[in-house]
């Protein structure tokens, strides 16, 4: 059957185009149920005899949602008693078109093979097929072909067998009427849900309707959000910005708008003016007059108390206004006027029980102080307190306080480990769940050999003394090395890497899996995979004594460490010995071992110091990040011991490798892919960035200069102090606070000139050494075997805007990873310090103006000691010079790069927030220090009371 | 124009039967030959129309497009012919061998149409001076068999009855324009062709004229009348055409025939085409297919 | 196959937001997005001797692509004894597309770019197939006028010109059937409409004459991966014997009408 799809386009130039396409009409779609006799069908997946455990429909039934149902309520559908669901193409479609993530979880439910969900073609059906009828909307012919699809299932199981029925979800109660007219089935989804025996969590999890929660009390409390239309309109003529809303961590009560295609931040105060824009959603704003402009109150506000849902808003903005802001301090303000995209997403925080004892009606604290609290409906409130649970917003009407949400599901008890740690990668996006079965299957069947094929394909080089070096504990080895001397009085370098992309093929389930994760993270005390286990510490993983796959980069050099020849060959490698960086470092240090491993190791070394001289000839910087390690208790795995990570000559051995193969490798796919080349960059930073180093460097006596990397790599080197050997680094890692992010880019999207990598001096850089745990590697692997005719290309590859798309999502993880590796630390230190009080050594970093950032070098860590606070009461007043860049407090002046000595212990008095607190020992300031930790009484078990000084 | 040879006494032959109102095919002198018209046939554009008068094919495509009205007149809409004569009718027309024939039928449809009563242009204005709609009549001419003139016009005309232009909404706000399509596929205007001229050619033959000259007559034809009449015998061109010369009484006396031959032509075909519409859909469509 | 019958549906979008970004080439349940599987060919409609003035014509719907071919000859070679060939006869082909074929109105019908490429492709596939030797120093005509383009025009325009020239008796080694092909989520699809032909994919064009397999002319748009091509050919060469399965049908329903007519005449 055949039938033609026609409609108009407006295209680019204004014009209207009128297009035409065939849409053919089958009569071989089947209808996926194990009883039909009628389609002949292969494995069908709705089941048999699905028992029912809903009280308004007694017998078997598969359900068919709606498509707004599938949006809303994705969550219901998810939980796993919801069985033998049929998604029709019109829901899908619309799905599809209106929520990205909505549809890739609806996907996930479909090719789950336990959850019983059919997609069922309708559209292509001819008997389901419907046309758009004179004067109806393209929503009511979508929602009448649902019905068409449910009438065609009804009558169909009814002809298998007469006991199955197709039961209609809709929460729209024209269509639910229409259907129950036809003959069929419908109930809205909150009929169903509360149908069901121990509905209790699954009740929790429906989205509430728009109206479902209101006040009685209609009173508008916000002003109206305006429509789409007129805000584009606005936005065209200048009326209104565009901008990305980023609320304030500080003060519930401001935020900031980054107006897009433009550099300027814009500051709204007060929740008229906030207008129930949430973190990250993109909004229009107007300009406010300028006599009304304010400035960031500098007051932290936390909103504690619960307030009803009509709480008088304009009253609680009113407060904030009373005081006219100064003209000079003003910043340009606007207030937000309308939505143009919300990007809320599930959200992990506490409940904060109601005060009522029967009340249903509950608040949710989020974790991420940035997110407003949320309504929630719930009929366990006691056993969800106490608990981490994960909270979706549904709407936030105009006339409440809060935004409204639902309950999605429980993580744990507050302050469990596993409970901590995933809301640690909720809330920084880190795709953790377990691989699925779709992206399993794409795994190499074992046992796993090593084939003629293969062997003929690939280099072998086994007989090489390869080992690889590594940090202890590491399974993951991505990387190997090699190092012989040639005939010709040469020298022979392998960098061997692991082959992850002979393994994962472009397209299916198991790489786009990884292009999404996009790197693996690595917690404290866990690790969340890029790519499934077998292959990361197994297949790929380049073990001593097997036999690995490897894309290997061989250089001829002589003993200059000059290059004289690269290639780059797909091999068969078996390494000799897997090593951690100690082990490698006593071999080189032990001259009585002169085997061929150690040989070529001294050799690696030699040639790595000739590098990394050259390097940081040419400006490459060396900068300094405190890095810690966390000794855990193999039982309790509670860390027991903090200290900061050691760099051995090793490490910069192989770091030199890995970057020389890197940047090989970059002018190499560059050369062949000059337009869709991945390579990575790092800009250099604005000359203000270095601001604060400059100042900070003064204060001592030494003149950095920045105009180059070369030149700061230079005056950092020569600003030492011979009496203070911390004070380099220091300063090192100051520099560290004023560089720009490093990016992935697409070579085809930006000019050759901006190619730069700052840190490490080089004209082009790409990541080409870690497969396994990221997946820009990957990519570059990939390039890389294309370009040496190792591997076929495919066109997503050589696509300039689809590999920038992917390349932007790898920025997006990356720095979402290292986020998350931060907060997995202090969440460590966190643990550690619960039950501990410490005295320990630190220095000033910087002077603010009410508190000292101080560095703690032992445990790698730097915490903010808070001079002035509004809680604390009494003692001595500390006076900001902001000139020499001073606190003073009496006799007692801190500069920065003071040493002091501090009392570490943790402020239990926000249980989701755990603190680190820092209190001043030396110098002794009266009033203000506390005595050591030796001689104080610590209970540690009664934790908020404040420590009251003697 | 495409030519048939034919010797002294063929030619005698038709002349003489004209002028006994009796042609080589039957007909009397004000007769037209069988035409078949078929609207709709190209779904790609916003109105189409098939005719086929004896072996003369022709197909008609118009296209609604926005554009910018002439300067002269900002409130109207545009109304553009283009004609392609297509090889398939003869070797001849190859490369841009077709090219003069086919400016010649353009500039006759243009000045037929260029008379304000025709066709209300002023629903084609979109905003004044700035938009319109702009209306491509493309013509294909697939098959020559005589009075292509003619058999271009009902196509045309049949086209523009087919067509169907999307409703716009235009906003305007602070200087802002916006035009937004309605998204309603059956939210649409239809033109009012009640008045388009069709095209009446006058063969002068011997003595004698006729309607709709077959291509043996047009052969015998020295010179003929073209003119564009409305269904009220309004004449909105007229064209003298051919090598001979015609005395003023007979061109008194060959548009008298032609207004005549004109409001009937345009009556019948209005009749053709709106009982093809009543049939709408669930007409069976055959196009090229018979 | 399956079974074909004809409705019209109508739904407009104007948002750029709708427009052909996120679609899905090829769905995960299989499917294409005018609902055709991966191996399946657009409905086929034709008929021979559209024209009575032409010496062969024939008109050819696939899908929404319609092409009216013309053969006129073989006759006297029309630009003087100077082009004749003295050995063969000289092909002759234009390539010409209706203004209002394609979604966007054309400006001209012919003499750009891309329809003096289609002209010369035509030239070559027709000379590789028409027995050319059997009339030296003449001309064969062949006209293709493309009425409404929705992807495949190549394919249309040999298919149709085929038919003409059988329906004007000139002497072929074969029919000549032309197919096309592209490759999407790892899977060869025939028969490629405008909307994948446009989505930057791989485009494979090839004609061949079907009984013996031979390929006339082959075409390779975008970048494919060699070990894919084969897939990709063999699909191709598979729907081009489709295709020669259907138009010899309808050689033979017009054969058998025409001559059941002559009967009627005769007696």
């Amino acid at each position: 059957m055949l039938t033609n799809k026609i409609f108009l386009k407006k295209t680019k130039k204004g014009g209207v185009m009128k297009i035409v396409r065939e849409h053919y009409l089958r009569d071989d779609i089947t209808c996926g149920t194990e009883i039909c006799a009628f389609c002949n069908q292969k494995s069908p997946c709705l089941q048999e005899n699905p028992s029912s455990r809903s009280g308004l429909v007694t017998t078997s039934h598969y359900l068919l949602p709606d498509t707004n149902v599938v949006l809303h309520q994705i969550d219901v559908l998810e939980d796993s008693s919801i069985q033998n669901v049929i998604i029709l193409q019109t829901v899908l479609d619309e799905v599809r078109h209106r929520s990205a993530p909505a549809h890739r979880r609806l996907k996930d439910m479909i090719s789950n093979p336990d959850k019983h969900f059919y997609s069922f073609c309708n559209e292509f059906n001819k008997d389901t097929y419907i046309e758009r009828l004179r004067g109806e909307k393209s929503n009511d012919r979508n929602d009448r072909a649902i019905r068409q699809a449910a009438k065609w299932y009804a009558d169909h199981l009814k002809k298998c067998d007469g006991n199955l029925k197709v039961v209609l979800l809709t929460n729209d109660a024209d269509n639910k009427s229409k259907a129950k007219d036809m003959g069929l089935e419908a109930y809205t989804i909150y009929e169903y849900v509360k149908s069901l025996k121990d509905a209790g969590l699954l009740m929790d999890r429906l989205s509430v309707p728009d109206t479902g929660l209101a006040v009685e009390d209609n009173r508008v409390q916000f002003p109206e959000h305006l429509p789409l239309l007129e805000i584009q309109r606005g936005i065209k003529s200048g009326k209104y910005l565009q901008g990305t809303f980023q609320a304030s961590r500080e003060n519930y009560m401001e935020a900031n708008v980054s107006v897009h295609n433009d550099d300027r931040m814009i500051f709204i105060q007060g929740h008229m003016n906030l207008n129930r824009a949430v973190q990250d959603d993109v909004v229009a704003i107007e300009m406010l007059k300028e006599c009304d402009w304010g400035c960031p109150s500098s007051l932290v506000m936390e909103e504690t108390e619960e307030k009803p849902d009509d709480a008088d808003i304009e009253g609680e903005d009113l407060k904030l206004k009373r005081n006219k802001v100064p003209k000079e301090q003003r910043q340009p303000s606007a207030r937000v006027v309308g939505i143009i995209k919300r990007n809320w997403r599930q959200y992990c925080g506490i409940l904060q029980q109601s005060a009522l004892k029967e009340a249903t009606r509950h608040l949710f604290v989020p974790a991420e102080k940035r997110i407003p609290k949320i309504r929630i409906e719930t009929r366990q409130a006691n056993v969800l307190a106490g608990q981490r649970i994960v909270v979706a917003i549904d709407s936030w009407p105009k006339n409440s306080r809060y935004p409204h949400g639902h309950f999605v599901r429980m993580l744990g008890n507050v302050g469990d480990r596993e409970t901590e740690n995933e809301v640690l990668l909720l809330e920084h996006d880190v795709p953790h769940n377990n691989f699925s079965d779709s992206v399993l299957s794409f795994l190499p069947k074992m046992p796993w050999i090593i084939t003629e094929e293969d062997m003929k394909r690939r280099r072998d080089l086994r007989h090489l003394y390869i080992c690889s070096v590594d940090p202890p504990g590491c399974t993951d080895i991505d990387d190997a090395l090699h190092y012989r001397e040639l005939e010709n009085g040469n020298i022979e370098v392998g960098v061997h890497i692991a082959d992850v992309s002979h393994f994962i093929r472009p397209g299916n389930a198991l790489d786009k899996e990884a292009a999404n994760r996009g790197t693996t993270v690595y917690l404290v005390d866990m690790r969340i995979d890029m790519v499934p286990d077998l292959l990361s510490s197994n297949l790929c993983s380049l073990r001593s004594n097997v036999e690995r796959f490897a894309f290997s980069v061989l250089w001829e050099m002589n003993h200059d460490a000059e290059i004289i020849k690269t290639e780059f060959t797909k091999s068969i490698i078996n390494s000799k010995a897997s090593l951690t960086y100690a082990e490698a470092q006593m071999r080189i240090d032990d001259k009585g071992k002169n085997d061929p491993l150690t040989l070529g190791l001294r050799g690696l070394n030699r040639l790595a110091k000739i590098l990394k001289r050259k390097r940081t000839e040419n400006g490459a910087l060396t900068l300094a990040s405190p890095e810690i390690r966390f000794h855990i208790d193999s039982e309790t795995h509670d860390p027991i011991d903090v200290q900061s990570k050691q760099l051995l000559e090793t490490n910069s051995m192989v770091e030199e490798f890995m970057l020389l193969a890197n940047i090989s490798t970059a002018q190499k796919i560059y050369e062949e892919f000059p337009n869709c080349a991945v390579l990575r960059r790092h800009p250099s930073p604005p000359p203000s960035n270095f601001d604060p180093l400059l100042k900070a460097a003064l204060s001592k006596g030494f003149s950095i200069t920045v105009s180059s990397g070369k030149e700061l790599a230079d005056s950092l080197d020569k600003a030492v102090l011979p009496e203070d050997q911390y004070f380099n680094t220091m300063l090192r890692i100051m520099a560290t606070r004023c560089m720009m992010q490093a990016v992935y880019f697409c070579s085809g999207t930006i000019s050759e000139s901006e190619f730069f990598h700052y840190g490490l001096a080089s004209e082009i850089y790409t990541h080409f050494t870690s497969p396994i745990r990221r997946y820009s590697d990957i990519l570059v692997h990939r390039l890389l075997a294309v370009s040496i005719g190792a591997d076929a290309s495919y066109p997503e590859l050589l696509d300039k805007y689809k590999t920038q798309s992917v390349c932007n999502n790898l920025n997006y993880r990356h720095k979402m990873a290292q986020y998350a590796g931060r907060a997995s630390v202090n969440l460590q230190t966190h643990l550690f310090f619960k039950k501990r009080v410490i005295d320990e050594e630190g220095y000033v970093l910087f002077v603010r103006k009410n508190a000292l950032q101080i560095l703690i070098p032992r445990y790698g860590l730097e915490a903010t000691l808070y001079l002035n606070t509004d809680r604390r009461k009494q003692g001595p007043t500390f006076e900001f010079d902001e000139e020499k860049n001073v606190q003073r407090c009496g006799v007692v002046t801190f500069h920065v790069f003071d040493r002091v000595i501090v009392q570490l212990s943790i402020d239990r008095s926000n249980i989701q927030h755990l603190k680190l607190k820092l209190e001043l020992v030396k110098p002794e300031v009266p009033g203000f220090s506390v005595p050591k930790a030796s001689q104080r009484d610590v209970n540690l078990d009664e934790p908020p009371t404040k420590k009251v000084k003697t | 124009m495409v030519d048939v040879l034919l010797s002294d006494a063929e030619k005698t032959f038709i002349i003489h039967g004209i002028q006994d109102n009796l042609r080589d095919d039957g007909r009397g002198c004000e007769d037209y030959r069988h035409m078949e018209i078929e609207t709709d046939v190209v779904s790609s554009t916003s109105g189409s129309a098939k005719v086929r008068l004896a072996n003369t094919e022709i197909l008609v495509g118009v296209k609604a497009e926005l554009g910018e009205p002439s300067s002269g007149k900002p409130d109207k809409g545009r109304l553009e012919f283009f004609v392609d004569c297509s090889a398939n009718a003869t070797p001849e027309f190859e490369g841009r061998g077709g090219e003069d024939l086919a400016l010649e039928i353009s500039n006759m449809l243009t000045r037929a149409y260029d008379c304000p009563k025709c066709l209300d242009l002023g629903k084609l204005c979109v905003i004044k001076g700035q938009q319109c709609w702009v209306l491509y009549v493309d013509i294909l001419l697939l098959e020559c068999g005589g009075n292509l003139f003619d058999a271009a016009s009902v196509a045309v005309k049949a086209a523009l009855y087919n067509t169907c232009i999307p409703t716009v909404t235009v906003s305007q706000d602070e200087g802002h324009v916006d035009i937004e399509l309605s998204d309603d596929p059956f939210d649409v205007q239809h033109l009012d062709v009640t008045s388009a001229p069709c095209i009446v050619t006058l063969s002068k033959i011997g003595h004698s004229h006729v309607v709709d000259a077959s291509q043996k007559e047009e052969a015998c034809c020295l010179a003929r009348l073209m003119m564009g009449v409305t269904e009220k015998g309004t004449v909105t061109a007229l064209k003298k055409e051919g090598s001979g010369s015609l005395d003023p009484s007979s061109v008194e006396e060959m548009m008298e025939t032609g207004k005549r031959v004109g409001q009937a032509l345009n009556k019948s075909l209005m009749e053709v085409l709106c009982l093809e519409e009543q049939k709408g859909k669930k007409k069976e469509k055959t196009g090229f297919l018979r | 196959m399956f079974s074909c019958y004809i409705v019209t549906f109508c739904s407009p979008r104007i948002r750029k937001t709708s427009s052909m970004a996120g679609m899905e080439l090829l769905s995960d349940q299989g499917f294409r997005i005018d609902g055709r599987k991966p191996k399946e060919l657009r409905r086929i409609q034709c008929r021979l001797g559209v024209f009575n003035q032409a010496d062969g014509s024939a008109y050819i719907e696939q899908g929404n692509t319609k092409v009216l071919a013309a053969v006129y000859g073989p006759h006297e070679t029309a630009g003087g004894r100077g082009k004749a060939l003295h050995d063969r006869v000289l092909v002759n082909c234009q390539y010409s597309m209706a203004t209002f074929s394609t979604g966007e109105r054309k400006r001209r019908p012919r003499g750009d770019r891309k329809s003096k490429e289609m002209t010369m492709h035509l030239q070559q596939t027709f000379n590789a197939a028409i027995m050319t030797s059997l009339y030296p120093r003449s001309q064969i005509d062949i006209y293709v006028e493309v009425l409404q383009s929705d992807g495949g025009n190549y394919c249309a325009s040999v298919n149709a010109a085929t038919l003409a020239l059988i329906d004007a008796g000139i002497p072929m080694k074969d029919y000549v059937c032309a197919c096309s092909a592209s490759f999407v989520k790892d899977c060869p699809m025939v028969d490629i409409n405008f909307l994948e032909e446009s989505s930057g994919g791989p485009e494979l064009i090839v004609a061949t004459l079907p009984k013996s397999s031979q390929i006339v002319f082959l075409e390779m748009n975008s970048r494919l991966h060699e070990d894919n091509l084969s897939k990709v050919l063999d699909v191709a060469v598979k729907g081009t014997k489709d295709v020669y399965q259907v138009l010899d049908n309808a050689v033979r329903d017009h054969i058998s009408e025409v001559s059941a007519f002559h009967k009627l005449d005769q007696s």
